[in-house]
């Protein structure tokens, strides 16, 4: 009766079909030419896995400080931001001027000695339709 | 069947460096039966033992880019194919109504029956005491008995300290013979 190991006789049991090594092999290293790029992607994603996240939590706590800013500051009327921002809206009918033939016609009203012939009514008339305040409109003509 | 142990292969390393492609394949031509040998007996069975060896070079493969240590390709090997075999086993034995404790009422559970299993009656004995032995124990025993794996690049493979591992595979070998010799 046997009862210890070294009297075992050393013999693989185990079996394999033929030629198993030599297409595992093959099926591996096609298998794996196939996921390369995917491998890329995580690699580098995994490599700056910490800084992307650093990176987003400095971005999101900016946006999220601004707008509590933006939301509890009081809004201003008239405020030069403001207009500039209607100026340059969509719907502004500046947008339909073509800016070099705005140029020709300025530069030419600047170098003419010509005045246009237009009258006090109509200036306040322009004035009040801009509401301008009627007083600042006497103290200037 | 002894095999001899495995050193680190410069020449992989150096290439995995250079040409990836051309070194994976070289990696996997020179373990790819070693892996194997060690798979199979854990899990038994030759289709898991393939779907498992499979399975570790892919994992291999995908963090290759990141393997540094050029020292340890062999370890590092051993260790991702040791868990591919026991994360197989965990399913077997999720799903399975025989567990692996006794290989010929498990060949007969199978699809694939004893077909790639040729062992005699001595072989038989000595594999149903080493399927008896604790998952861990099993391990270090295969590992020393059948790889002749060192005591340090075993513990580099299974993270235990080498004391450890010495108590534990020759708990092992006290544990077989007494199962060989109670039969």
């Amino acid at each position: 009766m046997m009862n210890k190991l070294n009297e075992i006789p050393e013999k693989n049991p185990f079996k394999v079909p033929d030629n198993y090594f030599e297409e595992v092999n093959r099926k591996i290293i096609t298998a794996a030419s196939g996921i390369d790029r995917e491998v890329l992607k995580v690699s580098v994603y995994n490599r700056f896995k910490t800084s992307f996240l650093i990176a987003a939590s400095v971005a999101g706590l900016i946006l999220i400080t601004y707008t509590t800013i933006k939301l509890l500051s009081p809004v201003k009327v008239n405020s030069p931001v403001s207009e500039v921002l209607h100026e340059i809206s969509p719907d502004s009918y500046l947008n339909d001027i073509d800016l070099s033939s705005l140029e020709e016609n300025a530069s030419s009203l600047v170098l003419s000695e010509e005045v246009p012939d237009v009258s006090k009514k109509d200036i306040i008339d322009y004035l009040l339709n801009e509401n301008v305040e009627i007083n600042d409109i006497y103290a200037q003509l | 069947m002894k095999l001899n142990t495995i050193r680190p292969d410069d020449n992989i390393s150096e290439l995995l460096k250079t040409d990836l492609n051309k070194g994976f394949q070289l990696l996997v031509e020179k373990y790819s039966q070693k892996l194997y040998w060690h798979i199979r007996r854990l899990v038994i069975l030759h289709e898991d033992a393939d779907d498992a060896l499979q399975n570790t070079f892919i994992n291999a493969w995908k963090s290759i880019g990141n393997f540094r240590s050029e020292s340890s390709l062999y370890t590092w090997l051993y260790t991702i194919a040791t868990n591919e075999a026991l994360a197989l086993i965990n399913k077997r034995k999720r799903n399975a109504a025989v567990s692996i404790d006794d290989l010929e009422s498990y060949f007969a559970s199978s699809h694939e029956g004893s077909i790639w299993f040729d062992g005699d009656e001595a072989q038989l004995k000595l594999q149903n005491a080493i399927l008896q032995l604790p998952e861990k124990q099993r391990i270090v025993f295969n590992l020393k008995y059948f790889d002749e794996m060192t005591y340090n690049d075993m513990s580099k493979v299974l993270k235990t300290s080498e004391g450890a591992l010495k108590a534990s595979y020759h708990h092992a070998v006290k544990k077989i013979e007494k199962i060989i010799l109670s039969d």
